[in-house]
């Protein structure tokens, strides 16, 4: 029998805006979006069973990007995820470097529609 | 940079390409549709371990090579890519078999550009690419001084098409990068130093 590919993924950015471009991009691509707000509302979807492709925000209040990739580590909820960072600004080289076995891509925001909607069907291969 | 064509049988075209965060976007497009070449391609992308049968497969899915896992013991030949799998070292013993091996993280990754590129060694016609793409860090600068020093062609990612620019960066400072190229660049010159088979 084929392998059924996984067509989830799950944005986190407290930007409801980024929220809402995400899901009109994705989903018309057959994606099923879960979006999530915060870093705390992620891992309880990861509690909760999601796996897919991450779309995480770096920069949200509470916890950041980073300390719930931190959090995902600590609590063994990184396998069978595919994590790319989304970020409007540059960061110091310091912050990935530890993070780089577990983060596979960093997108700049702005991003392009189609650089968007490519960038993820290509990581939910890595998931099939 | 010019090349003459390899004139024993025993001799192999050997390219490494090193690849972090980001890399995996550079690879799609140095990858699609690449035809099948004279040459035995060596990736070490970082990335977790649950992801590696997946990437082999897209790479077979997206390009005419030949694309696994490599394992231990194993023969490098031409045609066919090899990725480094997750958690351990890979390096080359005497350019030709593939030897994994569990040892200290090398800055702070394993399996680490650097000792992939490192484990090259000058002998007879082999000849050497090492191409250093998107990542964070400095992987692989060391991989690609080694490489120059042993007769090789050293390609690295131009700066404004990484994602993360910081290894390419770092490779380009130590003064032995030959060109510095876009996706489609790296791609081109790949084919053109290994031949089509």
């Amino acid at each position: 029998m084929a392998e059924v590919p996984c067509r989830r993924i799950m944005v986190v950015d407290d930007d409801v805006f980024i929220l809402e471009v995400m899901e009109e991009l994705l989903r018309p691509e057959g994606i099923e979006v879960v979006a999530t707000e915060s870093g705390d509302a992620c891992i309880a979807e990861l509690e909760k069973g999601f796996r897919g492709v991450i779309l995480m925000d770096i920069m949200m209040p509470k916890k950041d990007g980073w300390e719930t990739i931190e959090e995902m580590i600590d609590r063994n909820l990184m396998e069978g995820n595919v994590v790319a960072m989304l970020t409007a600004r540059d960061i110091p080289d310091t912050e990935l470097e530890q993070m780089k076995e577990h983060v596979i891509d960093y997108i700049t925001k702005p991003f392009e529609a189609d650089e968007i909607v490519a960038i993820v069907k290509g990581y939910l291969e890595y998931l099939a | 940079m010019e090349y003459t064509a390899p004139s024993g049988r025993d001799s192999r075209t050997i390219v490494v390409i090193g690849s972090s965060t980001g890399g995996p976007r550079t690879l799609e497009i140095v990858f699609a549709q690449f035809p099948l070449v004279d040459a035995a391609i060596i990736i070490v992308q970082h990335m977790p371990h649950y992801i590696n049968s997946a990437f082999c497969r897209h790479l077979v899915d997206i390009s005419h090579m030949e694309a696994r896992i490599g394992e231990d013991g194993e023969l490098i030949e031409h045609g066919t890519i090899y990725v480094a799998p997750s958690d351990v070292h890979l390096k080359l013993l005497a350019n030709r078999t593939i030897r994994l091996f569990d040892d200290e993280k090398v800055q702070s990754v394993r399996p680490s550009i650097d000792v992939a590129m490192t484990s090259l060694e000058r002998n007879g016609n082999d000849r050497f690419v090492g191409v250093i793409l998107s990542g964070m860090g400095s992987d692989g600068a060391e991989g690609i001084r080694h490489i120059k020093e042993i007769g090789g062609v050293t390609l690295a990612q131009a700066l404004r098409t990484c994602a993360i620019h910081a290894m390419p960066r770092a490779a380009f400072e130590t003064g032995r990068v030959d060109l510095m190229l876009p996706p489609e660049g790296i791609r081109e010159r790949i084919i053109q130093i290994a031949g089509i088979l």
